[in-house]
């Protein structure tokens, strides 16, 4: 019964991509390839099927980006305390979602206002009366920046989600004790999983397991992830749903362990920026998908050399993780260049806003 | 025949399902391969009753292979029991009997519980279990050794004339790093014991009734498993760093010139 119910939260998400494209105004042709985009993605549908529950989280996350979009904010933070107890991953989110709520969030009738999703033909001739708002520059004034994360919202948002996450942790560790304690959370700290998968950390974390690691190993492979998933947010957490996506390939793509399951949390995110992408599928969308499924194909070749035929591939095997990660940097990049950034939330425009200039 | 061949014959009461589970700590400690399973079940005076009556079944042959390619292979055990087929078919008649195969996996080879639950699940096994170290992920030199027990109905071998053939899948794990490449992990014999009991009256208590099947030491078992090399050390790890570096730092760079 476990498969029919990921199966189901996998079409939910299809409805979700629709509902949240709607709410900001794309038109229902280039809606329908986006849940397509979804729904016939063989890499996620397989997931589901098989047993895996991650389409659940994928809905969930999809959920919370509905709420914070209509002002939902305590729903939001319900759902969002839970599914960061279920799995770790989606802190990565918080910054952002404390960003987007933060003085510039609710409009003028109290909710937010979605900016809406504009055509290139339309883009083209609304030049220079846009009222799009530039990724933060980072010269930006920190002081004004921080003090306008302390809102209502932000701290309902904040207190709200982490007395849920530490409810429901509580809750599991009344019922199961310190063995849930270590197999859900500590594990991650100290986990150390030699065996092959797609992380390019996998070889070294084999050739050091008899030794053990030191701690300037630990950070050296933490930096790469920190660094990035913090420009990625400074950049562009206004732009919630192409932040979040792109937090997401980072955050697989560095991490220490990598498995096919993991894509499945990028890919519920993808269709959410296609409406906005300069990118055409032809040639260089394809281009992206043909370099990204190319380089996990070579990985699986030597992987399945090396499990199913015996050989002694480690080093090529390594190398092809590497060279994955090279895809998965170029996919990003083509990506960030080609984005039309556009943030979530309009800013509420009156006598004392400033209209941000379109270019630097 | 059955008498002069009288060895260990020792009981368990039927509420014990495993003989290995005994051995489940011996194991850790490294125990020698040659010590007698048998020895440590109880003997109670029921059990000598049990013991003199009857022809046990005997086995003529038993073979051993280690089958497949890569990390995953099939221990395949082909067993064949001595007795004529009537004496075969009167012993079963009158008596519930199970061949009892123990193998005490090397470091470095394990067997998986839930994959071999569905060998009981579609009746090709009676029963199936794994005595130690059961994590799945952990490599050689992080885990401990283990063993399986299978228990096999002989009713079913009436179709295959009492020539058995039994297949044990198993995986190998990450070995410890050498210079050479592969690691080769070797098998120690298997015990193989028949465990019976009489079919209608069930005596108070109930006991089982082991016979240890001695036979001929079975044909070596040898695995070799790819493994990591220490040399590589210095090249991978500081090549691993530096791709990380490069590849945040161009995400990083391109988020920063974006307009």
């Amino acid at each position: 019964w476990g498969k029919l119910l990921f199966s189901a939260a996998d079409l939910l998400v299809g409805v979700f991509i629709d509902d949240i494209l709607e709410l900001r105004g794309v038109p229902a042709r280039t809606r329908i390839w986006c849940v397509v985009a979804w729904l016939f993605n063989p890499f996620t549908f397989t997931i589901g099927t098989r047993g895996n529950c991650e389409p659940v989280v994928c809905a969930a996350m999809l959920w919370i980006l509905i709420c914070l979009m209509k002002g939902r904010v305590l729903q939001a933070a319900f759902w969002y305390g839970l599914i960061v107890h279920f799995r770790i991953y989606p802190i990565i989110y918080a910054i952002p979602f404390v960003i987007v709520l933060g003085k510039n969030y609710a409009g003028p009738a109290g909710r937010p206002v979605l900016t809406q999703w504009i055509s290139k033909q339309q883009l083209q001739s609304n030049k220079g009366r846009e009222n799009v708002e530039e990724p933060t520059s980072l010269l930006a004034n920190l002081w004004n920046f921080l003090s306008s994360l302390i809102t209502r919202d932000t701290i309902l948002f904040g207190l709200f989600s982490g007395s849920m996450f530490f409810a429901w942790t509580g809750i599991f560790f009344y019922l199961y004790g310190w063995e849930f304690l270590n197999e859900a959370l500590l594990y991650h700290l100290t986990r150390t999983d030699p065996r092959h998968n797609f992380s390019i950390y996998f070889y070294h974390i084999y050739l050091h397991h008899q030794q053990g690691f030191s701690s300037i190993q630990r950070l050296a492979s933490f930096l790469p992830q920190l660094i990035v998933q913090l420009a990625l947010i400074v950049r562009f957490s206004r732009d919630l749903p192409f932040c979040m996506f792109l937090q997401t390939v980072a955050f697989v793509a560095f991490n220490k362990v990598m498995t096919a399951q993991y894509f499945v949390w990028f890919f519920c995110l993808l269709p959410l920026i296609l409406p906005w992408t300069g990118m055409k599928l032809r040639w260089k969308g394809l281009a992206c998908a043909l370099v990204w499924m190319g380089s996990q194909l070579h990985w699986l070749m030597w992987a399945y050399l090396l499990e199913f035929k015996g050989r002694n591939v480690f080093v090529q095997l390594w190398a092809a993780g590497i060279v994955f990660l090279a895809a998965n940097t170029f996919v990003m990049i083509m990506v960030i260049r080609h984005h039309r950034h556009t943030p979530l939330f309009s800013v509420p425009v009156g006598p004392g806003t400033k209209i941000a200039a379109k270019k630097d | 025949q059955a008498h002069s061949n009288q060895q260990y014959v020792n009981c368990m009461p039927c509420s014990r399902t495993y003989v290995a589970d005994a051995y489940a700590d011996a194991l850790t400690s490294q125990l020698s391969q040659h010590h007698d399973l048998t020895e440590v079940s109880d003997t109670t005076d029921l059990c000598k009753g049990l013991a003199d009556e009857l022809d046990v079944p005997t086995l003529s042959e038993v073979n051993r292979q280690l089958v497949g390619e890569g990390s995953h292979r099939r221990l395949i055990y082909s067993v064949k029991f001595g007795n004529f087929k009537d004496a075969m078919i009167q012993f079963l008649d009158g008596y519930d009997a199970n061949l009892v195969i123990i193998e005490k996996l090397p470091s470095g080879v394990f067997a998986d519980p839930f994959e071999l639950q569905h060998f009981v699940e579609r009746k090709v096994f009676l029963d199936v279990a794994v005595f130690g170290d059961t994590n799945l992920e952990l490599p050689s030199a992080l885990s401990n050794r283990s063993a399986v027990e299978i228990h096999f109905d002989l009713k079913t071998s009436t179709s295959m004339d009492y020539n058995l053939v039994i297949e044990l899948p198993l995986h190998a794990r990450y070995p410890p790093l050498d210079a050479s490449g592969y690691a080769t992990v070797e098998f120690g014999s298997p015990d193989l014991l028949l465990r019976y009991r009489r079919k209608e009256t069930h005596p108070d208590p109930c006991m089982w009734a082991f016979q240890n099947l001695h036979v001929t030491p079975v044909e070596k078992a040898a695995w070799r498993i790819p493994c990591g090399d220490e040399a590589h050390t210095g090249f991978v790890s500081s090549l691993t760093f530096i791709s990380a570096l490069v590849c945040s730092m161009s995400i990083v760079l391109a988020a920063s010139l974006t307009t």
